[in-house]
């Protein structure tokens, strides 16, 4: 797979034609589930560049959703008078800003941490942003802010949303699959697997750590802005959502951490469940939450795809074992 | 000057209960180092029973402290021993989860059976205050605070003199050596963990007199506790009571002074500064594991 680049970036690339494609025959109804899979899909790549290839897994990746989203509506806001096919992109550019010079600002203190205590700390980046723009009065956190209507007249709505969280989605796997097989991806590995090590030997730690943080916090921002435009309106509280911070981990946990289609497939398989299977039981999703979570870590720690892998190991373990 | 002292005052009652609240996720974290993430639901189950014993016994809510305690250090014991043990050896990001979607599960639980409404225990002197000069004590904070100290003290003899004690500190200090010398070290992390949810349920009676809390809180003192315990140091009752009475002194003066909308904004830049200048925390050894 991956020393076939070009094949790779067709199949990928095969099968977001396909996806795009899925709003023709889907119902209103999936259309939304849809949007929300996609999205969270794409969030939950953007995190595993730090949480997964370098094993900082930040409790607080919210944080850059309300600051890209905020970001980019209290400039939209000024600038009503233009066509709305531009606000977004100025949005997304702005947003993005935001995220890389707040991460670029906290990467310091935050970075020197490590494990749980860095997960702990960005919960606390996170509710320290939340608190700061409820309260302070021009960033309208507890007001709400309005977004422009950025979708064509020509287009439903809930359809160009599904495709724009698509294409988002594609560029940042497409961003996490180069980072994953360069130079730059192996130190991030080495990073994880030993940060002592791997800095004695010579592997620029400190640097790397910061670049994925400011990429990953970047990534997140435009998919904030986004996710706030096809909200409309928004205040702190539908932005910086702490289960928002949870699920990030869980999607990892749940399709296999440290891998890149892992995260893919555990916001899909979380989304499905929660949003159809579990519809109807709006007083039960904190305790399936709680549920699957404590399941997860007691019967598979290494997620859906660590499941396949020692299923194939038993397998070939199985098939050889008669030969000899 | 008279407001100045008076808010110190009342940062130091709401320290000595920040302490208790944290030393068991203290505790936990310097033997099973294990961030347990639950701590906060173990503080509410405490208040919870404590509010249903005072009101159907018509006591005291500071007597209900050793059937409270016994029955949170029975369940502290089942629940280390059932599920944390499973995961204390995987990476700490595991059993951080575990406790974590048990504390989904527990906050949940406690809005179906408790509602989700505020509630608080009211003792019998709630009213009552005493003047010392110009500063004025509630009658209650003071007995909550007495009661605090009384228990961290208890906390502190109990691991340095009795045979438990010694035991938990080994643990602590060199699990490999522990277990060679004898030691049966998921006996002494379960009830190191049944110790820290006891104490977890002492503060949350406390913590219920003082203030109101809902099931929605157990968020808040799992934080809180963190802090205390990095501000401080791991492991020690005296790390969480240093840490506890800085965060009780500044919040309180943050809400005093700066706003009272700002709880967390303070804390956390607290907690950095310190992380830049003292990464070690004030006592003892708070990143040991980290790094």
């Amino acid at each position: 797979m991956t020393q076939k680049p070009a094949a790779f970036v067709a199949i990928i690339l095969g099968c977001a034609v396909v996806l795009a494609l899925a709003p023709l025959i889907l119902p209103p109804f999936y259309v939304r589930v849809g949007q929300l899979m996609l999205y969270s899909a794409g969030l939950a790549v953007a995190w595993t560049i730090l949480g997964g290839f370098a094993g900082y897994a930040s409790f607080g990746h919210a944080a850059f959703i309300g600051v890209g989203a905020f970001a980019a509506g209290l400039v939209e806001e000024r600038l009503t008078g233009l066509p709305p096919a531009l606000l977004l992109p100025i949005g997304m550019l702005v947003g993005g800003l935001a995220c890389a010079i707040l991460s670029a600002a906290v990467a310091y203190p935050i970075l020197r941490l490590r494990g749980t205590f860095f997960a702990i700390a960005m919960l606390g980046v996170c509710h320290v942003c939340a608190e700061l723009n409820n309260n302070i009065d021009v960033l309208q956190g507890s007001l709400g802010l309005n977004f422009p209507a950025v979708a064509p007249a020509a287009w439903d709505p809930a359809v160009f949303f599904y495709e724009l969280y698509l294409a988002a989605g594609v560029v940042v796997f497409l961003i996490a699959w180069q980072i994953q097989r360069s130079r730059f991806g192996a130190g991030l590995l080495s990073i994880r697997e030993d940060e002592d090590t791997a800095r004695m030997l010579g592997v620029p730690t400190e640097r790397y750590k910061r670049i994925a943080f400011v990429a990953s916090a970047v990534l997140t921002g435009l998919l904030g802005v986004i996710y706030a435009h096809s909200l409309g309106y928004i205040t702190t509280d539908s932005v910086y959502r702490d289960d928002t911070n949870l699920s990030l981990i869980v999607y990892s946990l749940l399709g296999g951490m440290g891998t890149l289609f892992g995260p893919v497939i555990g916001a899909f398989m979380l989304v499905f469940i929660t949003q159809v299977v579990l519809a109807r039981l709006l007083d039960f999703h904190l305790f399936a939450t709680g549920l699957l979570l404590v399941l997860l870590v007691l019967a598979a720690p290494g997620g859906v795809l660590g499941l396949v892998k020692s299923w194939k190991l038993r397998r070939r373990a199985a098939a050889t074992a008669p030969a000899e | 000057m008279n407001l100045i002292i008076q808010t110190l005052a009342d940062g130091l009652v709401l320290g000595g209960i920040y302490a208790l609240a944290a030393v068991g996720f203290s505790l936990i974290f310097g033997v099973l180092h294990v961030i347990n993430l639950s701590h906060g639901i173990l503080v509410l189950l405490g208040a919870y029973l404590a509010l249903i014993l005072s009101t159907t016994l018509r006591i005291d809510p500071l007597l209900t402290m050793p059937a409270v305690m016994a029955v949170l250090f029975v369940v502290g014991y089942a629940y280390q021993r059932l599920l944390i043990q499973r995961a204390v050896d995987r990476s700490p990001l595991g059993s951080m989860l575990l406790t974590f979607g048990v504390a989904l599960m527990l906050q949940n639980t406690m809005i179906w059976v408790f509602s989700p409404d505020m509630k608080s225990i009211t003792p019998g002197y709630a009213l009552a205050s005493f003047k010392l000069g110009a500063i004025s004590f509630d009658a209650v904070r003071v007995s909550c605070l007495l009661a605090s100290l009384v228990m961290l003290c208890c906390l502190a003899a109990l691991l340095k003199f009795s045979a438990l004690g010694r035991v938990i500190r080994a643990t602590a200090q060199q699990t490999l050596a522990a277990r060679l010398c004898g030691v049966n070290v998921r006996h002494v992390y379960a009830l190191t963990f049944a110790v820290s949810a006891a104490f977890a349920g002492a503060s949350g009676i406390v913590i219920g007199i003082i203030l109101p809390f809902s099931p929605a809180d157990e968020g808040t003192w799992t934080l809180n506790a963190f802090v205390v315990v990095v501000l401080g140091g791991v492991g020690s009752p005296a790390g969480a009571l240093i840490g506890g009475l800085l965060l009780g002194i500044v919040s309180t003066l943050t809400a005093q002074y700066i706003g009272p909308s700002f709880p967390n904004v303070t804390m956390f830049l607290l907690l950095v500064l310190l992380l830049l200048v003292r990464p070690q925390g004030l006592l003892g050894n708070a990143f040991a594991p980290s790094r």
